[in-house]
């Protein structure tokens, strides 16, 4: 009997597999490249935030007036007074430096609120699909009752009866998101569960969660990741809706939500406070959806023949 | 099996049904629970039945005897246009109190029509004021018309509109895009745009009022003295005035303003308040048993008021002084209404909370906070109770005055509040807009005179109802002014009582009988002819608590209270 190792297969100038193909797709695609630099950017940024910030984000400095505007030297602030790359905001604290260390909790926040909802949401949709039946309908109806209401009503009602708080917030959002993961991983095992490998394991005698965890799950897997990319973009969208409405961060958080939130009254007079923090979210949130909208290239092998 | 299948999916989709119903129910108990006590005290009778303390004729409403602890004996209609109040103990405030926009006059059959019910009296209004109800469109906004028949003569404008947002920005934008002729109080960073903006004037204005830090004395650890001190002595308000508040503001030595005589000292212990000292405060900490401090949520309302024009901004920073002597404060932002009732409760430990004077004397600021049996701040300090009511029987101002002095030392001494800030502010108009006058207590929108015969004013709330007997918010009260006048005034643009509705008054020696002559041929906006009946059930309705028409908005009639001692027939207090 001879057996064909990975090593063995590696000696032939052998047809890429379709992991590198995926990979090699994604690298070409022009969206996720930019996102990718930009998400990048901002994992510097979060891991180096005590390094880059100038000063302490939640430190009242003393030798500024409130709400001031960017002071650079270079663009000709006078030498005389300390640098505020992005200004001070309207409880004289570094703007910047906020902003930086705002960077840390969005992509925590994205991160792991997506992780929770998939293991639940994963969980839940590969027992559904898999087992089917009764119970396939309870928990699938229950996801339909989740998915009737509005995201950001839902998880506002949820913060209501939980209370006020970051981690409530973020049990919130992820809650609200389980029912998207449910369904798609219930679809692709219902979808994968009937191909003749399945058929093939179940007659060897494998047992129930051999089949789901070795042959099912990694095929059910592609759509989950694009999935996951997009829902931290909406994670850190919703942290930042709940935190704008005073439901999630507590202040003086360095949230760009509760930022933007804050001073929302100073539009007219101090646009930067506005400005600066919404464009954080609308670049965070935007590298998420380019990286997805990537891999959901990248992943469908529908699409390998294409050149991107 | 399919059958069974659905028929379990059934029953469980009813179930979760009732428990979320339920559920709902839960939370709304609590509320209705605490509202019996309040305004029917129905187990007390059935234990220890409590006679009737009011005597009633035809012509007066009287208590039995001033054993029941308020200010009011009896008033009465001496004939159709003369009205006699005959008070308990002298009060030299009498006038100033009986002038203000909650002792309003309704009609007296409309009054019982209506069981004197806040919300059904909203509806159709029924007022002597310059201006009547057009229609109040819930949730966008109200329209006056001017009263024809007015006595004080017709309003300069026809229509009067009132609108509201709680947000300055936008406040602006609609006075910037000419959609309204007024705005309450813009945020004072958007005063240099104002005032560049031809087409926009700026009316400051100073308002009697303090912006204190509360201290409840029984909740640990502000039940001690130390801890309260500490906190005393960390806040720097210079530093909060000069970074959140406008122009015309300053920091607070005081619970009373500077300009507040009787009631301000300017010598004696109570003249300045502990120095800023983040060191001492610190070893007062460690004194008390908190070298590495504690743990507390600061509750605060997100309510843009006079004396706190910046309330996140400034509750951010208390925060951050706080967290200098090791004060670790988590913030707690509450909306107005159910945040007045716990301050009023007593369920908050740490609060930001503030004060604007409602009619100017300084009774209302020391006796309304510390001498009311009000238990905002703990329990309340006796001796500082002894000083307060000592100067209120008081008229000479020169013998008020030392008692106050004992009063701001006394304050100091315990410290129930931190005084922080006594804020100034203004507010804005289309530069076409003329005769503008605002002062302290109330704005003149029927003098002022603008080219289309309609004014548009954008206040930062909505009214609660247009029958303010219970009612204690100012954007609520500003409306009823424009329907309703009380027996007084106070002048447009100052703080000195005229006549309303009735024309003169007189007082004995010791300032206990005051006798009011009405003001003849007005009539209500229904048509009803305003006589001394009116003034008797409109007092008798807040005034006695088993009345007919002693209802309300919530039942609380704080005002009655704050002012005037106790209610008539009161529950005995809770156990």
């Amino acid at each position: 009997m001879t057996i064909i190792t990975p090593a063995d297969s590696l000696k032939q100038t052998a047809p890429r597999t379709p992991f590198q193909d995926a990979l090699r797709r994604l690298r070409r695609h022009r969206s996720a490249q930019v996102g990718f630099v930009i998400l990048g950017f901002l994992v510097f940024v979060a891991i180096f935030a005590p390094v880059l910030a100038p000063y302490d984000p939640i430190k009242v400095l003393t030798d500024v007036t409130v709400r001031s505007k960017p002071c650079i030297h270079f663009f000709g602030c006078p030498a005389d007074q300390p640098q505020h790359y992005f200004g001070i905001d309207g409880n004289k604290r570094d703007l910047l430096s906020r902003i930086i260390y705002g960077s840390r909790l969005s992509l925590q926040i994205g991160v792991a609120t997506v992780t929770f909802a998939i293991l639940l949401g994963t969980i839940l949709g590969a027992t559904a699909g898999f087992l089917g039946g009764w119970l396939d309908n309870i928990i699938m109806r229950i996801m339909d009752v989740l998915l009737a209401f509005p995201s950001l009503i839902l998880s506002i009602a949820i913060v209501a009866v939980l209370g006020s708080g970051l981690i409530n917030a973020l049990l919130a959002i992820a809650f609200v998101a389980i029912p998207v993961y449910a369904r798609i991983v219930r679809a692709s095992v219902l979808q994968v569960k009937e191909q003749d490998f399945v058929t093939a394991a179940r007659a060897l005698g494998s047992s129930q969660l051999g089949i789901l965890m070795t042959h099912v799950m990694p095929n059910a897997l592609t759509p989950l990741i694009v999935q996951a990319t997009l829902g931290i973009a909406s994670a850190i969208l919703d942290a930042a809706a709940l935190s704008f409405l005073g439901l999630g961060a507590p202040p003086p958080t360095p949230e760009w939500g509760l930022m933007l939130g804050a001073e929302r009254n100073s539009l007219f007079n101090a646009p930067h406070l506005v400005f600066l923090p919404g464009l954080a979210i609308i670049l965070t949130v935007l590298s998420f959806n380019l990286i997805g909208d990537g891999l959901r290239d990248a992943l469908d092998p529908r699409l390998s023949n294409v050149q991107k | 099996m399919n059958k069974k299948l659905f028929s379990f999916l059934a029953v469980f989709m009813i179930a979760s049904i009732v428990l979320t119903a339920c559920g709902g129910g839960k939370t709304e108990v609590p509320a209705t629970a605490t509202a019996v006590p309040t305004s029917v005290p129905t187990e007390v009778a059935t234990t220890a039945p409590v006679e009737n303390q009011a005597v009633v004729t035809a012509t007066s409403y009287a208590a039995v005897s001033c054993d029941y602890g308020g200010e009011f004996k009896s008033i009465e209609a001496l004939d159709d246009n003369t009205v006699k109040f005959t008070l308990c103990y002298p009060d030299p405030a009498f006038l100033s109190k009986v002038a203000f926009a909650v002792f309003a006059i309704q009609d007296k059959d409309y009054l019982d029509a209506n069981g004197g019910d806040s919300a059904k009296m909203s509806e159709a209004p029924n007022g002597t004021g310059p201006y009547t109800v057009k229609e109040w469109v819930h949730g966008d906004h109200i329209t006056f018309e001017a009263n024809a028949s007015y006595w004080g003569g017709v309003p300069a404008n026809q229509t009067l509109i009132f609108r509201w947002s709680a947000e300055a920005a936008q406040r602006l934008l609609e006075l910037q895009a000419g959609t309204v002729d007024g705005i309450f109080a813009p945020s004072s960073e958007d005063y240099a745009t104002i005032q560049a903006d031809p087409n926009l004037s700026l009316v400051p204005y100073q308002t009697g009022n303090v912006f204190y830090i509360g201290m409840n004395n029984t909740k640990p650890p502000f039940d001690n003295e130390l801890v309260r001190k500490a906190v005393s002595m960390a806040i720097d308000k210079q530093r909060i005035v000069d970074t959140f508040y406008p122009p015309g503001s300053y920091a607070a030595e005081q619970f009373i303003p500077d300009d507040w005589s009787p009631g301000f000292s300017t010598l004696g212990d109570g003249a300045k308040w502990y120095e800023f000292n983040i060191a001492a405060a610190k070893d007062l900490l460690t004194q008390a048993g908190f070298p590495d401090g504690f743990d507390v949520t600061l509750g605060y309302r997100d309510v843009v008021r006079v004396y706190l024009p910046h309330v996140n901004e400034v509750a951010q920073d208390i925060q951050a002084q706080l967290a200098e002597i090791g004060i670790r404060v988590t913030l707690d932002k509450v909306e107005s209404g159910p945040y007045n009732q716990s301050v009023a409760a007593g369920e908050q430990d740490l609060f930001l909370y503030g004060w604007g004077m409602d009619y100017p004397d300084s009774t209302n600021f020391y006796d309304y906070h510390f001498a009311s049996n009000a238990v905002r701040f703990g329990a309340e300090y006796p001796d500082l109770v002894a000083a307060i009511k000592a100067a209120a029987l008081l008229s000479d101002p020169v013998e008020r005055q030392k008692h106050y002095d004992e009063a701001n030392a006394l304050i100091k001494l315990h410290m129930p509040v931190v005084p922080v800030a006594h804020g100034a502010t203004a507010n804005a108009f289309l530069a076409s807009v003329g005769n503008v006058k605002i002062g302290p207590l109330n704005e003149n929108f029927e003098e002022m005179t603008t080219t289309s015969g309609q004014l548009v004013w954008m206040q930062s709330g909505e009214p609660i109802s247009l029958w303010c007997g219970d009612e204690s918010d100012g954007e609520t009260l500003r409306a009823c002014l424009q329907v309703y006048e009380s027996l007084l005034a106070y002048e447009y643009g100052g703080t000195g009582i005229i006549p309303g509705l009735a024309e003169s008054w007189e007082s004995n020696a010791d300032g206990t009988e005051w006798t009011f002559n009405l003001r003849q041929g007005v009539t209500f906006h229904n048509g009803a002819t305003f006589d001394a009946s009116d003034v008797i059930a409109s007092f008798a309705a807040m005034w006695d608590v088993q009345n007919a028409n002693h209802k309300g908005n919530s039942g609380a009639f704080e005002y009655l209270t704050g002012f005037f001692g106790q209610f008539l027939n009161a529950p005995p207090p809770a156990p």
